[in-house]
Protein backbone atom coordinates (compact mmCIF):
# COMPACT_ATOMS: atom_id res chain seq x y z
CA UNK A 1 0.00 0.00 0.00
CA UNK A 2 1.38 3.24 -1.05
CA UNK A 3 0.16 7.04 0.78
CA UNK A 4 -2.25 8.95 -1.17
CA UNK A 5 -2.56 12.62 -0.96
CA UNK A 6 -5.10 12.90 2.26
CA UNK A 7 -2.84 10.12 4.40
CA UNK A 8 0.57 12.29 3.76
CA UNK A 9 -1.63 15.20 5.31
CA UNK A 10 -2.80 12.87 7.83
CA UNK A 11 1.11 11.26 8.97
CA UNK A 12 2.87 14.49 7.91
CA UNK A 13 3.84 14.99 11.66
CA UNK A 14 5.57 11.34 11.26
CA UNK A 15 7.02 12.37 7.71
CA UNK A 16 8.74 15.06 9.46
CA UNK A 17 10.76 12.27 11.28
CA UNK A 18 13.78 11.20 9.58
CA UNK A 19 13.42 7.88 11.66
CA UNK A 20 9.99 7.16 10.49
CA UNK A 21 9.76 9.40 7.16
CA UNK A 22 7.43 7.82 4.07
CA UNK A 23 9.63 4.37 4.38
CA UNK A 24 8.29 4.25 8.18
CA UNK A 25 4.87 5.12 7.44
CA UNK A 26 4.77 1.98 4.54
CA UNK A 27 6.02 -0.46 7.25
CA UNK A 28 3.34 0.47 9.76
CA UNK A 29 1.08 0.35 7.26
CA UNK A 30 2.21 -3.05 6.28
CA UNK A 31 2.10 -4.13 9.93
CA UNK A 32 -0.36 -6.37 11.62
CA UNK A 33 -0.65 -6.83 15.47
CA UNK A 34 -2.19 -8.93 17.62
CA UNK A 35 -3.82 -7.39 20.95
CA UNK A 36 -5.18 -10.08 23.32
CA UNK A 37 -7.79 -8.19 25.89
CA UNK A 38 -9.59 -5.27 25.56
CA UNK A 39 -9.73 -3.73 29.00
CA UNK A 40 -7.78 -1.01 30.53
CA UNK A 41 -4.31 -1.51 28.44
CA UNK A 42 -6.13 -2.41 25.45
CA UNK A 43 -8.00 0.26 25.03
CA UNK A 44 -4.92 2.85 25.06
CA UNK A 45 -2.88 0.16 23.10
CA UNK A 46 -5.29 0.03 19.98
CA UNK A 47 -6.27 4.09 20.03
CA UNK A 48 -2.65 4.95 20.30
CA UNK A 49 -1.77 2.11 16.75
CA UNK A 50 -5.10 3.25 15.01
CA UNK A 51 -4.09 6.59 14.93
CA UNK A 52 -0.55 6.01 13.92
CA UNK A 53 -1.56 4.43 10.88
CA UNK A 54 -1.04 0.16 11.40
CA UNK A 55 -2.42 -1.19 9.05
CA UNK A 56 -4.18 -3.90 10.44
CA UNK A 57 -5.10 -5.22 14.45
CA UNK A 58 -6.66 -8.10 15.36
CA UNK A 59 -8.58 -7.81 19.15
CA UNK A 60 -9.20 -10.33 21.11
CA UNK A 61 -11.70 -10.74 24.18
CA UNK A 62 -14.93 -12.56 25.24
CA UNK A 63 -15.83 -9.89 27.82
CA UNK A 64 -19.17 -7.68 27.06
CA UNK A 65 -19.13 -3.75 28.32
CA UNK A 66 -19.98 -3.31 32.24
CA UNK A 67 -20.28 0.07 34.17
CA UNK A 68 -17.59 -1.10 36.26
CA UNK A 69 -15.12 -0.83 33.31
CA UNK A 70 -16.18 2.59 32.01
CA UNK A 71 -13.45 4.81 34.60
CA UNK A 72 -10.27 2.82 32.83
CA UNK A 73 -12.05 1.68 29.10
CA UNK A 74 -11.43 4.56 27.59
CA UNK A 75 -12.76 3.06 24.13
CA UNK A 76 -16.18 2.38 25.42
CA UNK A 77 -19.35 4.81 26.19
CA UNK A 78 -22.07 4.47 28.43
CA UNK A 79 -24.66 3.04 25.75
CA UNK A 80 -22.18 0.36 25.01
CA UNK A 81 -22.55 -1.34 28.14
CA UNK A 82 -23.88 -4.88 27.60
CA UNK A 83 -22.34 -4.81 24.54
CA UNK A 84 -19.61 -7.36 23.27
CA UNK A 85 -16.05 -5.24 23.97
CA UNK A 86 -14.57 -6.08 20.91
CA UNK A 87 -17.62 -5.42 18.43
CA UNK A 88 -17.90 -1.57 20.45
CA UNK A 89 -13.91 -1.33 19.90
CA UNK A 90 -14.11 -1.52 16.28
CA UNK A 91 -16.35 0.76 15.71
CA UNK A 92 -14.66 2.95 17.97
CA UNK A 93 -10.92 2.54 16.13
CA UNK A 94 -12.97 2.96 12.53
CA UNK A 95 -13.75 5.88 13.49
CA UNK A 96 -10.40 7.21 14.08
CA UNK A 97 -8.23 6.07 11.44
CA UNK A 98 -11.31 4.61 8.32
CA UNK A 99 -8.45 3.35 6.52
CA UNK A 100 -7.41 0.27 9.41
CA UNK A 101 -8.54 -3.16 9.20
CA UNK A 102 -9.82 -4.65 12.35
CA UNK A 103 -10.59 -8.40 13.02
CA UNK A 104 -12.76 -9.51 15.86
CA UNK A 105 -12.39 -12.88 17.73
CA UNK A 106 -15.03 -12.54 20.29
CA UNK A 107 -13.57 -15.14 22.41
CA UNK A 108 -10.41 -16.43 24.79
CA UNK A 109 -7.12 -16.56 22.77
CA UNK A 110 -6.27 -19.78 21.50
CA UNK A 111 -3.47 -21.65 19.32
CA UNK A 112 -6.06 -20.90 16.35
CA UNK A 113 -6.02 -17.05 16.98
CA UNK A 114 -2.34 -16.95 17.76
CA UNK A 115 -1.65 -18.97 14.25
CA UNK A 116 -2.14 -15.76 12.00
CA UNK A 117 -0.10 -13.79 10.28
CA UNK A 118 1.38 -10.64 12.74
CA UNK A 119 4.86 -8.92 13.40
CA UNK A 120 3.60 -8.35 17.04
CA UNK A 121 1.90 -9.61 19.89
CA UNK A 122 0.64 -7.17 22.36
CA UNK A 123 -0.62 -9.07 25.91
CA UNK A 124 -3.12 -6.63 27.24
CA UNK A 125 -4.77 -9.60 29.33
CA UNK A 126 -6.19 -9.73 33.02
CA UNK A 127 -4.83 -13.53 33.82
CA UNK A 128 -2.01 -15.76 34.10
CA UNK A 129 -3.11 -18.29 32.10
CA UNK A 130 -3.41 -16.10 28.85
CA UNK A 131 0.10 -14.52 29.63
CA UNK A 132 1.17 -18.29 29.82
CA UNK A 133 -0.18 -19.05 26.81
CA UNK A 134 0.94 -16.13 24.79
CA UNK A 135 4.26 -16.26 25.97
CA UNK A 136 4.93 -20.34 25.06
CA UNK A 137 3.10 -19.75 21.60
CA UNK A 138 5.67 -16.32 21.14
CA UNK A 139 8.47 -18.23 21.81
CA UNK A 140 7.64 -21.01 19.91
CA UNK A 141 6.75 -19.27 16.63
CA UNK A 142 9.81 -16.68 17.21
CA UNK A 143 7.16 -13.72 17.56
CA UNK A 144 7.86 -10.30 19.09
CA UNK A 145 5.76 -10.15 22.63
CA UNK A 146 5.53 -7.08 24.69
CA UNK A 147 3.67 -8.10 28.00
CA UNK A 148 1.61 -4.94 30.38
CA UNK A 149 0.02 -5.44 33.24
CA UNK A 150 -1.40 -3.29 35.81
CA UNK A 151 -2.92 -2.86 39.65
CA UNK A 152 -3.88 -0.32 42.04
CA UNK A 153 -1.27 2.16 41.45
CA UNK A 154 1.10 0.32 39.36
CA UNK A 155 2.37 -0.79 36.03
CA UNK A 156 4.37 -3.33 34.70
CA UNK A 157 6.02 -3.97 30.88
CA UNK A 158 8.46 -6.83 29.47
CA UNK A 159 9.63 -6.99 26.08
CA UNK A 160 10.56 -10.01 24.45
CA UNK A 161 12.38 -10.73 21.08
CA UNK A 162 11.83 -13.86 20.25
CA UNK A 163 13.86 -13.64 17.40
CA UNK A 164 16.87 -14.29 19.10
CA UNK A 165 17.14 -17.45 20.51
CA UNK A 166 18.71 -16.34 23.97
CA UNK A 167 16.21 -14.30 24.57
CA UNK A 168 14.65 -14.54 28.12
CA UNK A 169 10.99 -15.06 28.22
CA UNK A 170 7.80 -14.71 30.69
CA UNK A 171 8.06 -18.40 31.98
CA UNK A 172 11.92 -17.45 33.00
CA UNK A 173 10.82 -15.35 35.46
CA UNK A 174 7.76 -16.09 36.64
CA UNK A 175 6.17 -19.63 37.37
CA UNK A 176 2.94 -20.19 35.64
CA UNK A 177 1.65 -22.77 38.16
CA UNK A 178 2.26 -21.41 40.82
CA UNK A 179 -1.42 -19.47 42.36
CA UNK A 180 -2.42 -16.66 40.80
CA UNK A 181 -2.29 -13.96 43.65
CA UNK A 182 -4.85 -11.76 44.24
CA UNK A 183 -3.41 -8.83 42.95
CA UNK A 184 -5.80 -8.02 39.83
CA UNK A 185 -8.11 -5.01 38.78
CA UNK A 186 -11.52 -6.73 39.76
CA UNK A 187 -10.15 -7.48 43.44
CA UNK A 188 -7.62 -4.68 43.61
CA UNK A 189 -8.99 -2.02 41.73
CA UNK A 190 -6.94 0.13 39.43
CA UNK A 191 -6.21 3.71 39.07
CA UNK A 192 -7.93 4.39 35.20
CA UNK A 193 -4.68 6.62 34.00
CA UNK A 194 -2.11 3.95 34.82
CA UNK A 195 -3.72 2.30 32.49
CA UNK A 196 -3.27 4.82 30.26
CA UNK A 197 0.64 5.23 31.25
CA UNK A 198 0.90 2.00 31.05
CA UNK A 199 -0.61 0.77 27.84
CA UNK A 200 1.18 3.93 25.93
CA UNK A 201 4.25 2.82 26.80
CA UNK A 202 3.30 -0.47 25.21
CA UNK A 203 2.26 1.46 22.11
CA UNK A 204 5.48 3.18 21.60
CA UNK A 205 7.63 0.14 22.19
CA UNK A 206 5.19 -1.83 19.60
CA UNK A 207 5.73 1.29 17.06
CA UNK A 208 9.64 1.15 17.05
CA UNK A 209 9.56 -2.31 17.23
CA UNK A 210 7.65 -2.27 13.80
CA UNK A 211 9.95 0.40 12.96
CA UNK A 212 12.99 -2.17 13.10
CA UNK A 213 14.44 0.10 16.35
CA UNK A 214 15.74 -2.12 19.35
CA UNK A 215 13.81 -1.28 22.18
CA UNK A 216 15.31 -2.60 25.35
CA UNK A 217 14.70 -5.77 25.28
CA UNK A 218 14.54 -8.90 28.30
CA UNK A 219 14.03 -6.21 30.66
CA UNK A 220 11.13 -5.47 33.06
CA UNK A 221 10.11 -1.98 33.33
CA UNK A 222 8.45 -0.37 36.68
CA UNK A 223 6.15 2.27 37.05
CA UNK A 224 4.71 3.18 40.44
CA UNK A 225 2.35 6.02 39.64
CA UNK A 226 1.43 6.77 43.53
CA UNK A 227 5.49 7.65 43.91
CA UNK A 228 5.87 8.83 40.24
CA UNK A 229 8.84 6.24 39.48
CA UNK A 230 10.00 4.08 37.05
CA UNK A 231 12.60 1.43 37.46
CA UNK A 232 13.90 -0.85 35.08
CA UNK A 233 15.09 -4.88 36.08
CA UNK A 234 17.43 -6.66 33.68
CA UNK A 235 15.23 -10.58 33.02
CA UNK A 236 17.51 -13.62 32.50
CA UNK A 237 16.99 -16.74 30.93
CA UNK A 238 16.55 -19.29 33.02
CA UNK A 239 18.87 -22.31 32.69
CA UNK A 240 15.62 -24.34 34.10
CA UNK A 241 12.86 -22.76 32.04
CA UNK A 242 11.74 -25.86 29.89
CA UNK A 243 9.91 -23.45 27.53
CA UNK A 244 14.10 -22.21 26.21
CA UNK A 245 15.88 -25.42 26.27
CA UNK A 246 15.01 -26.24 23.03
CA UNK A 247 16.43 -22.80 21.63
CA UNK A 248 19.53 -22.79 24.12
CA UNK A 249 19.96 -25.57 21.76
CA UNK A 250 19.91 -24.44 18.57
CA UNK B 1 25.67 -4.27 54.63
CA UNK B 2 22.45 -5.34 51.40
CA UNK B 3 20.40 -2.37 50.57
CA UNK B 4 16.57 -3.47 50.82
CA UNK B 5 14.55 -1.51 48.63
CA UNK B 6 10.68 -2.22 48.79
CA UNK B 7 8.70 -1.03 45.34
CA UNK B 8 5.13 0.15 44.71
CA UNK B 9 2.74 -0.86 47.55
CA UNK B 10 5.13 -2.98 49.49
CA UNK B 11 6.22 0.11 50.44
CA UNK B 12 3.14 1.20 52.11
CA UNK B 13 3.54 -2.55 54.22
CA UNK B 14 7.59 -1.57 54.77
CA UNK B 15 7.12 1.66 56.26
CA UNK B 16 9.25 0.73 59.36
CA UNK B 17 11.16 -1.67 57.72
CA UNK B 18 15.07 -1.52 57.55
CA UNK B 19 16.81 -0.06 54.76
CA UNK B 20 19.51 -1.89 55.61
CA UNK B 21 20.55 -5.41 56.48
CA UNK B 22 23.20 -7.19 58.09
CA UNK B 23 25.26 -9.13 55.23
CA UNK B 24 26.27 -13.20 56.15
CA UNK B 25 28.13 -15.73 54.56
CA UNK B 26 25.28 -17.84 52.47
CA UNK B 27 22.35 -14.96 52.55
CA UNK B 28 19.79 -15.17 50.23
CA UNK B 29 16.82 -13.08 49.37
CA UNK B 30 14.41 -15.95 50.98
CA UNK B 31 16.73 -16.14 54.12
CA UNK B 32 15.96 -11.91 54.19
CA UNK B 33 12.23 -12.32 53.99
CA UNK B 34 12.06 -15.00 57.04
CA UNK B 35 14.55 -12.88 58.97
CA UNK B 36 12.21 -9.81 58.84
CA UNK B 37 9.18 -12.03 59.95
CA UNK B 38 9.39 -11.26 63.65
CA UNK B 39 9.47 -7.67 63.86
CA UNK B 40 7.53 -7.24 60.68
CA UNK B 41 4.82 -9.48 60.25
CA UNK B 42 2.26 -7.06 57.82
CA UNK B 43 5.28 -6.97 55.30
CA UNK B 44 6.13 -10.61 55.35
CA UNK B 45 2.25 -11.46 54.57
CA UNK B 46 2.93 -9.43 51.70
CA UNK B 47 6.32 -11.00 50.78
CA UNK B 48 4.32 -14.42 50.64
CA UNK B 49 2.13 -13.90 48.28
CA UNK B 50 2.64 -15.46 45.27
CA UNK B 51 4.19 -14.11 42.29
CA UNK B 52 6.48 -11.59 44.45
CA UNK B 53 9.32 -11.16 42.50
CA UNK B 54 12.69 -10.60 43.83
CA UNK B 55 15.73 -8.47 42.06
CA UNK B 56 19.76 -7.91 43.21
CA UNK B 57 21.17 -5.08 41.69
CA UNK B 58 18.67 -4.58 39.41
CA UNK B 59 18.28 -8.19 37.56
CA UNK B 60 15.49 -10.42 38.57
CA UNK B 61 16.79 -13.15 40.65
CA UNK B 62 15.92 -16.47 42.35
CA UNK B 63 14.52 -16.34 46.37
CA UNK B 64 17.64 -18.79 46.54
CA UNK B 65 20.70 -16.95 45.34
CA UNK B 66 23.18 -15.95 47.38
CA UNK B 67 23.55 -12.17 48.27
CA UNK B 68 26.98 -10.23 48.36
CA UNK B 69 28.08 -8.05 51.28
CA UNK B 70 27.02 -3.95 49.27
CA UNK B 71 24.33 -5.45 46.38
CA UNK B 72 20.79 -4.22 46.41
CA UNK B 73 17.97 -6.67 47.32
CA UNK B 74 14.57 -5.25 45.87
CA UNK B 75 11.27 -6.82 46.25
CA UNK B 76 8.26 -6.29 43.46
CA UNK B 77 5.07 -7.29 44.31
CA UNK B 78 2.51 -8.82 41.64
CA UNK B 79 1.03 -6.63 38.87
CA UNK B 80 -1.40 -8.76 37.27
CA UNK B 81 -4.60 -7.14 36.02
CA UNK B 82 -4.65 -5.59 32.89
ZN1 LIG C 1 12.06 -19.10 29.39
Amino acid sequence: MRLNGRQFARYSRHLLMDDIGVDGQHRLFNSHVLVVGMGGLGCPVTLYLAAAGIGRLSICDADIVAESNLHRQILYRDADCGRLKVDCARRALKDVNPDLMVDTHAEPVSAEILSGDYQLVLDCSDNLAARSLLNHHCRARRLPLISASATGWEGQLMAFDFERQQSPCFNCSIDPSSPEGRADCDTQGVVGPVLGVIGSQQATMAMAMLLGYGHPHGQLQRYDGKAGQWMNFKLQANPNCDLCAPFRRC
Amino acid sequence: MIKLLFFGRLGDSAATAPELFEASEGLTPSAVRYALAIEHPRLVEALLEPQVLVSIDRVIADWNQPLTDGCELAFLPPVTGG
